[in-house]
């Protein structure tokens, strides 16, 4: 079921929270997952239960400041009967969401997907609209954004994605291509979406063509960005010596991979015994090369973080913004991310039924791996 | 570099690798002593850390000994080993970082002539292409 959805007093803001007070007033959910400004008007997420309390969600808030993927991945591993939550998430989220599911880290029976629209986010530091200062700001946001209008302010990951519409939902909002003062895209693409759309007033239609072209001209334009980033990444980082350098400021404080949202592992490999070496251990070490950088091994650290996740990266960049010591992690993961899934034919948070490149094999593949 | 001699570490799935190796060794087959085995019980038990940690620790090779594909003891160890080759070797392309450093082969237990001469061959290749670029850096 997909169409138009009217939007009231040329406010799409509030016209999703419309939606979201009906869907918590008719039981049809019993929370919400919705990025909001908190009282300081910082860039937040909340679970809204109570309809009256929708006043402070703001759905197409544009900053991020945590992928809302691990928050998921926090309070949803395992189903409940009593709780039917709607996550309502950017499509880089979503796609964390995806992926998570598949590593079996998010248990789906509880959860409804509803994805969004997204063409880009401010980085949450910093970032501030107090309540009330500018009640129009996230619509102004997605005006401007309705045609797709480049903003060099974006976090940097957001400027090179080609995702700007979810991929897998059970429900899809959309503001892109469209007059959001006017009219939303909404798509249901299962019954757990067609329930949230019941006897909502949509006008039934296929995808209007102007949206379709607004989201190709976006996607050549990120392409072309990306291209570009990645053409002055690898004058700055190629080979050893340069890759060293690339990350010679990193502190080891792995907040990099605490933010991932699909670096799943409730321990990390790195915090566990096989690092702890006693000082012996450091001394004979250090006795091969003559010594030793110390923190030790952050660079194994980054290496093997990128061999364990990059069939499973998003690129939706948490990583950067994390950083305290601004490593440019989120070009260099697209980059790394984007030639690992293509070996595979992958997209992360594409499908639920495409197994993860590393849970699977075929016998008559990657036949010379191996031979020669 | 003088007197440079290739340091290898091995990794030998114990069913076949292992066994290849042990079979060259009876069999009093010469190759050069520049490999370091260590036994793990598949060539799908050694993840990317333990080939990374290797080389950054100054390792000029890492050697990575499987069972032939659809020999694997546990049905499928050296398919797994294969796709993650293919995503360690994606992930060093793109950082701009050798990828012919680390080999992977596939070496029966009744194979201790290719063991041997797959040694050979490697030592051979890292003799002519010098050391690895981490051998002497201390501050990685």
């Amino acid at each position: 079921m997909k169409g138009i959805l009217k939007v009231d007093a040329k406010n799409p803001e509030a016209t999703i929270c419309n939606l979201f007070a009906r869907w918590l007033k008719e039981g049809r959910l019993a929370a919400i997952l919705t990025p909001a400004y908190s009282s300081a008007g910082i860039a937040t997420v909340a679970l809204v239960s109570n309809p009256e309390k929708l006043s402070e969600a703001a759905p197409l808030l544009p900053a991020m400041g945590v992928n809302a993927a691990s928050i998921v991945a926090d309070i949803a591993r395992d189903a409940s009967p009593n709780a039917k939550v709607g996550l309502f998430l950017r499509p880089c989220e979503l796609r964390a969401v995806v992926e998570l599911m598949k590593l079996k880290q998010v248990a789906p029976e509880s959860l409804v997907l509803i994805g969004a629209d997204c063409a880009g986010t401010y980085k949450a530091a910093g970032f501030r609209n107090v309540r009330g200062q500018d009640a129009d700001f996230d619509n102004k946001h997605v005006r401007e954004q309705s045609g797709y209008a480049e903003n060099v302010n974006f976090r940097t990951a957001c400027q090179m994605c080609g995702h700007p519409k979810p991929m897998v939902f059970d429900l899809a909002v959309g503001f892109i291509g469209m007059d959001p003062d006017q009219e939303l895209w909404v798509e249901a693409a299962t019954d757990k979406g067609k329930v949230l759309l019941e006897d909502v007033d949509v006008q039934a239609q296929d995808e209007p063509e102007k949206r379709k072209k607004v989201l190709e001209s976006l996607g050549a334009a990120r392409k072309a960005k990306t291209a570009k980033r990645i053409e002055e990444l690898d004058k700055a980082m190629t080979g050893p010596e340069k890759l060293v350098e690339y990350f010679s400021d990193c502190l080891n404080c792995h907040n990099c991979m605490k933010v991932c949202p699909v670096c799943y592992c409730r321990e990390c490999f790195f915090d566990s015994d096989t690092f702890q070496r006693d000082i012996g251990e450091h001394v004979r070490v250090s006795l091969r090369k003559g010594a030793t950088r110390m923190p030790s091994e952050t660079l194994l650290f980054h290496l093997t973080r990128m061999n364990h996740m990059m069939a499973s990266c998003v690129q939706c960049g948490i990583c950067e913004d994390s950083c305290p010591v601004t490593i440019g992690l989120a070009t260099l993961f697209k980059k790394v991310s984007q030639n690992a899934q293509k070996e595979f034919d992958y997209v992360s948070g594409r499908s639920l039924d495409e197994p993860l490149p590393l849970s699977t094999f075929r016998e008559s593949e990657f036949l010379k791996v191996g031979e020669e | 570099m003088a007197n440079y001699e290739p340091k290898i570490v091995g990794f030998l799935c114990n069913w076949c690798t292992y066994a290849g190796a042990d079979l060259a060794g009876t069999s009093r087959m010469q190759y050069p002593p520049n490999m370091r085995p260590i036994r793990v019980m598949c060539s799908g038990a050694v993840d990317s850390v333990y080939i990374l940690r290797a080389l950054l620790e100054g390792a000029d090779g890492v050697f990575m000994g499987g069972c032939h594909p659809g020999d694997c003891h546990y049905v499928s160890g050296n398919y797994k080993a294969r796709r993650r080759m293919v995503l360690f070797n994606s992930v060093m392309k793109s950082l701009g970082l050798d990828t012919d450093r680390v080999w992977l082969r596939w070496i029966s237990a009744a194979e201790g002539r290719k063991f041997a001469d797959t040694i050979t061959e490697m030592t051979d290749y890292l003799s002519k292409k010098g050391p690895s670029a981490f051998k002497e850096k201390w501050d990685v």
